[in-house]
């Protein structure tokens, strides 16, 4: 059983300063599924994601990586073990150049060797990394800042990429390419634990898919389920 | 001669850049800290007979360690708890080094008085003091070394990161607080250097820290925090003003000259000139 | 904050015996080593309550408390020097110095946080310099700058200069007492928690922080006055010197930024230190630098700070309050 499952998060609860953000949350995820994690902005999902990720500590519960408690690990230590992740707003390094970002991206000590390797992949998934290289960051455009943050997070080999409303503020046309990059790399193996907003976009592209409301997961289930769910329809596709 | 000192101050300043840049504190203590590498330097000369700059190669070791284990144990906490705390706690350890100069050396004024460091060159009909040749010269291999080391090591890159954004860093797997620590020592490195060359360059007593503390405030101001060049340019500004304050305005009022400008600086510039 | 008001209800009749009893101390044959360990605690008492209404309370970390002390302190001795008796100088003292903090706060209040607090530590160190080499009143005496005996001040009681002090360190009191319950007070403690919010709640942000850095000016200034009366003598170094931001920041610390009684438990506590170690200058100095640090490491908000979260204190106040 448990080498069947990649992430599990066990009932945490979790705090902002002394705001509680997560009341009770569990989810699982399993080797090469796309999971996602719906909701509305202050539902907890962002707060869920750096807990996982480390930057928060769980008050309360567990969570579990490839059979590991990482729920008291420092962030550095957990990106060492093989989770990434882009946060909201892209989080690259504005004043350094696109190549810096990315060899920043395998800082981490198993990363390292696989450093020439791993930039290759990322050139071959986004060629516009390499002819931007050695632009500033910050020079780039929204959907490029995007994509130099997926192609940081490969850089860290990572088994588990954690990917925080990726498709804000972008144009379709763009999230339509990031998510069929995203299905390439989960054909190249890591599995995607991705955080939206939109709904229907999000039930297209994940297997299964969590929606949290409020600090707590209210719905939860494979994405054709969801699709079916009569709440879900009334809720958010207005039916 | 102003530009030259301007060197030296750029080289105080640059430690306390460093540190604000990336770390964003601002160290108070960071002028004793240079005196106490000027200490340092006169320990050297006086009880063991070594030449100052020759101490350096032990110096520089020692204060990066110092500050290696100062930011790691108590500045990362201090800055855990607020801003303000590190700010008192910097004070703190003001206080303490000051005074145990002061208890150690006594309130009389120091010098690194090496033979060479009264001498004079002679370039044309300027005469300058050795000194502040050396401190011009010293600024400037120090600024290239570190821009090199911010370039191209993992850890400089890291640094950079790290000073732009933390949450980032943290999930990339830099050990923030572990490179804090190397920032400090950096710092302290630089100021085992400012120290010596202050030593050579000045009389220096227990309390003379503050004194460069608030020009060394002045420059990375003026410069902008973080960056590289803008001390340099601080640095030679506030020499400048120094020396040409002096001039007009008689000797012992440069030092006036010098904090008015600080003052001003900061009313008029708190982003600086190639701040980021 | 509120509810320390109730307390004091309850425990008023003795506060109030304390108060009086500590005011007939002179005319009680008290030994003069207390009245002038107590004169001195009065003294930092003030001052401690005004870094603690602009630290504390007003998001303010000042350091030039020196500045208003030092130069209250000569508008005070040069108006000795005018033929003017001492204590017609106590109060215009304390003018200059909040007049000089509305000067300052010019420049300094554009900056935030840690650039206000380099701009406050420049402050006496360039009127430092200033009174090193000008000499407002008397002959000229090279290269000494404006060290001058503080005149007329002889004829001054121990008693005189106890109760004067005894004012304004009970005054002190009662005036944070009353700004912090006042609507200055609740204004201070929304900038505290967060400026910006403060300020888009129309909360008028530079006018409440001015406020409190001219009071503060004020009554440490007179503070200041009433310690050079006790000095005599008065000189830029130690005027403006650095060691009454640490005596007065310390004192806040220990007992707690941000508290009503941290500066009095504060105080007592660095007064004592002081007299202990009176003989050892460095030392006592290089304790306090240790404490310092100690203290924001281990117990950042101080002895009553810490006291407030633990139960037996938290009993002791629903003790009191009970009445």
């Amino acid at each position: 059983m448990p080498e069947e499952i990649l992430l599990n998060v066990n009932h945490i609860d979790a705090f902002h300063g002394s705001f509680q953000a997560l009341w009770d949350v569990s989810l699982t995820v399993k080797p090469g599924e796309i999971v996602a994690i719906i909701g509305a902005n202050s539902s907890g999902k962002s707060t869920l994601l750096d807990t996982i990720s480390g930057l928060v500590h769980p008050a309360r519960g567990s969570i579990e990586f490839e059979g590991q408690d990482i729920s008291t690990l420092e962030a550095f230590k957990i990106v060492n073990l093989g989770i990434c992740q882009t946060p909201e707003g892209r989080g690259i390094f504005p004043d350094l150049t696109v190549l810096e970002n990315l060899i920043l991206g395998s800082y981490n000590h198993k990363a390292r060797p696989k450093r020439a390797q791993n930039l290759q992949e990322v050139y071959q998934l986004f060629p516009i990394m390499e002819e931007r290289k050695n632009q500033l960051a910050k020079t780039l455009s929204g959907g490029e800042q995007q994509m130099l943050a997926i192609g940081r997070g490969l850089m860290s080999t990572p088994k588990l990429m954690l990917l925080d409303e990726m498709s804000l503020g972008l144009a379709p046309i763009l999230v339509n390419e990031l998510y069929r990059i995203l299905r390439e790399i989960r054909e190249r193996g890591i599995t995607i634990l991705f955080v939206e907003q939109n709904v229907r976009r999000s039930l297209t592209e994940a297997d299964r898919a969590y929606i949290m409301e409020a600090g707590r997961v209210v719905l939860s289930g494979t994405a054709a389920e969801l699709r079916e769910e009569e709440g879900v329809k009334k809720a958010y596709f207005g039916a | 001669m102003g530009i030259l000192l301007g060197g030296l101050y750029a080289v105080i300043a640059l430690g306390l850049s460093l540190v604000f840049g990336v770390v964003k504190e601002i160290n108070i203590a960071h002028g004793d800290l240079v005196i106490l590498g000027s200490y340092f330097g006169y320990v050297a000369m006086s009880v063991i007979g070594i030449d100052p700059i020759l101490s350096l190669v032990i110096g520089i070791p020692l204060m990066f360690g110092f500050g290696f284990v100062l930011q790691k144990y108590i500045l990362n906490r201090a800055f855990k708890i607020s801003m303000d705390a590190t700010l008192i706690i910097a004070f703190g350890i003001s206080i303490i080094l000051q005074n145990v100069f002061q208890l150690i050396w006594s309130p009389m004024s120091r010098g690194l008085t090496t033979s060479y460091a009264l001498s004079s060159v002679t370039a044309g009909p300027i005469r300058v003091p050795l000194a502040y040749l050396l401190d011009f010269i010293v600024a400037i291999v120090v600024m290239l070394f570190l821009r090199e080391f911010m370039r191209r090591t993992y850890l400089g890159k890291a640094i950079r990161a790290a000073a732009q954004d933390r949450k980032t860093a943290h999930l990339m797997g830099i050990n923030t607080d572990q490179v804090y620590a190397y920032t400090f020592g950096i710092s302290m490195a630089f100021a085992a250097i400012a120290g010596i060359f202050l030593g050579l360059t000045f009389p220096f007593t227990p309390v003379s820290g503050m004194s460069f503390l608030i020009i060394a405030l002045g420059v990375v101001v003026l410069g902008g925090m973080g960056s590289i060049l803008g001390t340099f340019i601080g640095g030679i500004a506030f020499g400048l003003a120094q020396t040409l304050g002096g001039y007009f305005f008689g000797l012992a009022a440069q030092m006036l000259v010098a904090y008015t400008m600080v003052l001003v600086v900061l009313a008029v510039i708190p982003r600086g000139i190639f701040g980021r | 904050m509120k509810t320390t008001f109730p307390r004091l209800r309850g425990g008023l009749i003795p506060a109030i015996v304390v108060i009086v009893v500590l005011a007939l101390f002179p005319v009680m044959g008290i030994p003069r080593q207390w009245l002038l360990y107590l004169f001195l605690f009065f003294i930092y008492l003030a001052m401690s309550n005004m870094w603690n209404l602009l630290a504390g309370y007003s998001g303010l970390i000042s350091l030039c408390p020196a500045a208003f002390i030092g130069l209250a302190g000569y508008t005070m001795t040069v108006m000795t020097w005018l033929g003017l008796p001492y204590y017609t100088g106590i109060l215009p003292g304390a003018i200059v110095a909040a007049l000089f903090a509305v000067l300052i706060s010019i420049p300094v209040f554009r900056l935030k946080g840690i650039y206000f607090a380099i701009g406050t530590l420049v402050v006496p160190e360039i009127l430092r310099y200033v009174f090193l080499l000008w000499r407002p009143v008397g002959d000229v005496i090279y290269g000494r700058g404006a060290g001058y005996t503080v005149k007329g001040v002889s004829a001054v009681t121990q008693a005189q200069l106890y109760w004067f002090a005894f004012a304004i360190g009970i005054a002190s009191v009662l005036l944070m007492r009353y700004i912090l319950r006042s609507k200055l007070g609740t204004g201070l403690a929304a900038i505290r928690d967060n400026d910006v919010t403060a300020a888009s709640s129309g909360i008028n942000v530079f006018n409440l922080k001015l406020g409190s850095f001219v009071i503060s000016a004020f009554v440490t200034g007179l503070a200041g006055t009433i310690f050079y009366i006790y000095q005599g003598y008065i000189e830029p170094a130690s005027a403006f010197s650095i060691r009454w931001l640490i005596t007065i920041m310390l004192a806040t610390v220990i007992g707690g930024e941000g508290t009503e009684e941290g500066p009095i438990v504060g105080t007592i506590i660095v007064v004592f230190l002081y007299f202990t170690l009176a003989r050892y200058a460095e030392i006592s100095l290089i304790i306090q630098g240790v404490i310092l640090v100690g203290i924001m490491l281990l117990a950042p908000r101080g002895i009553i700070g810490t006291l407030r979260k633990t139960r037996p204190y938290r009993s002791l106040l629903k003790l009191a309050t009970r009445r």
